[in-house]
């Protein structure tokens, strides 16, 4: 089972590295383990986070990919749909019916033809378009409904401490 | 059997499931899908993929004390002569029928020759559809393989190679079993999208014949229904007859078989959220 998985995730990785898309660099923290990897994410052009790089852990679980990743964001986020500790909540990273957060039956969900690639694409995405029915964050959630102009300020934040630059 | 009947049987039983006062603090959600994955490793400990052939007479023992079931079983013990079971994962149609399809062809060369081609162009037929191609090679690859496994079969020069000792260990085999099970998917996604308007008549509610395949089509462990089952048959050109034995009046098991008025090359016994296999005398 495992074998299928680190197959699937090595031709991934190589797919990843010879044609990355936009704004992504993903691959294993260390090629002894392609189970675990880091992913950096370019916050997306014209929105709030934009200019942040912001980086991620993915990781698989061995049945992979029958079974979706799980992503966290390993620095400060602050985002209507990413858990206070960095965990990523979007529906592709659930299988129809494993549904913590009752996401649209519509919505994207896992399935053993998604990719990693797709997941990071989707994560963008929800970076520019929060979806503030499913509320991983309340307290985000409610601001960037509520007070824009707050949850700007607070995302700019984030985004110079990503690059290593104080506040403004 | 269906994730939620597993769930009411293991609670029934008060086995292995966590008691837990309510707290608020913690996502409930979260905790059920903890206790169903704990219910589903209990079913891979103690279910093989696939089973041995039994005789078919083993199953009237299951139902001891239950007349209509057991009627059942002899009227069917007429028509078949073994069963094989399968794990209940949500699977076991997929896994039940490429078992005991590949299984035939091992003694049929002629239907596995129709059989490897129609299985080799099935990937382009799938990226043409919109399948990303990256991944759908992935599982296609390994689908050839076991094909061709059994083809090998063909040319060895003794007759007496045990074809089936090797299917049985591929289909056992969690890694190459799931992948075969993908690919059926996504071929019975394939035939639904490309016949959608067909296929729309079958689906309740509001959902699009794509909702539905990437809902209850696609992913893993999602039960399979009358539509699965028409539509993969039909894309595979192989006929299935399923024999339906659930608790109605009638003494005989009815006999349902796709596509419609096709000759059944693959046998299943059916029974309330479960698939297995059944050899005719």
């Amino acid at each position: 089972m495992a074998g299928s998985a680190l197959r699937r995730l090595m031709a991934e990785y190589k797919q990843l590295t010879l044609n990355p898309p936009e704004g992504i660099i993903a691959g294993p923290i260390n090629e002894e383990n392609f189970f675990e990897w880091e992913a950096l994410i370019t916050g997306p052009e014209g929105t709030c986070f934009e200019g942040g790089v912001f980086p991620a852990k993915l990781i698989f679980p061995p049945d992979y990919p029958l079974s979706p990743p799980k992503m966290q964001f390993t620095c400060e986020m602050f985002h209507p749909n990413i858990y206070a500790d960095g965990r990523v909540c979007i529906s592709i990273l659930h299988a129809p019916g494993d549904d913590p957060m009752g996401y649209e039956s519509s919505a994207e969900r896992w399935s053993p033809v998604q990719s990693v690639e797709k997941i990071l694409l989707s994560v963008i995405s929800m970076l520019a378009e929060p979806n503030d029915e499913s509320g991983a964050n309340v307290d985000a959630a409610k601001m960037w409904r509520e007070d824009r102009i707050a949850f700007n300020r607070i995302a700019e934040r984030i985004v110079r401490s990503t690059l290593g630059l104080p506040p403004p | 059997m269906s994730k939620k009947q597993l769930s009411a049987v293991f609670v029934k039983m008060g086995d292995k499931v966590p008691t837990t006062k309510y707290d608020p603090n913690v996502n409930q959600d979260e905790l059920i899908m903890k206790q169903q994955r704990l219910i589903e490793k209990e079913i891979m400990d103690s279910i093989p993929l696939v089973g041995d052939k039994e005789d078919f007479s083993s199953l009237e023992g299951e139902y001891d004390g239950d007349d209509i079931y057991k009627q059942k079983v002899k009227n069917l013990a007429k028509n078949y002569k073994y069963i094989r079971r399968t794990r209940p994962d949500g699977n076991c149609f997929f896994r039940a029928f490429s078992y005991a399809y590949l299984e035939k062809l091992i003694d049929d060369r002629e239907e596995f020759n129709r059989f490897r081609e129609l299985a080799a162009k099935s990937k382009e037929n799938l990226v043409a559809l919109g399948f990303p191609q990256f991944t759908v090679e992935d599982f296609h690859d390994t689908f050839m393989e076991v094909i061709d496994q059994v083809g090998k079969h063909h040319s060895v020069l003794s007759p007496g190679a045990p074809a089936g000792e090797d299917l049985h260990k591929v289909f056992n085999d969690q890694g190459n079993s799931d992948y075969v099970v993908v690919y059926l998917r996504l071929i019975t996604s394939g035939q639904l999208q490309r016949d959608s308007s067909f296929y729309q008549h079958f689906i309740e509610g509001a959902r699009s014949v794509e909702d539905f395949c990437h809902q209850e089509v696609e992913p893993m462990y999602k039960e399979s229904d009358h539509i699965h089952i028409i539509a993969l048959s039909t894309a595979l050109g192989v006929g299935v007859r399923v024999r339906y034995m659930d608790r109605g009046d009638s003494a005989e098991v009815i006999a349902h078989d796709f596509p419609e008025g096709s000759l059944p090359q693959v046998h299943l016994l059916y029974r309330p959220g479960h698939y297995d296999i059944l050899y005719p005398h």
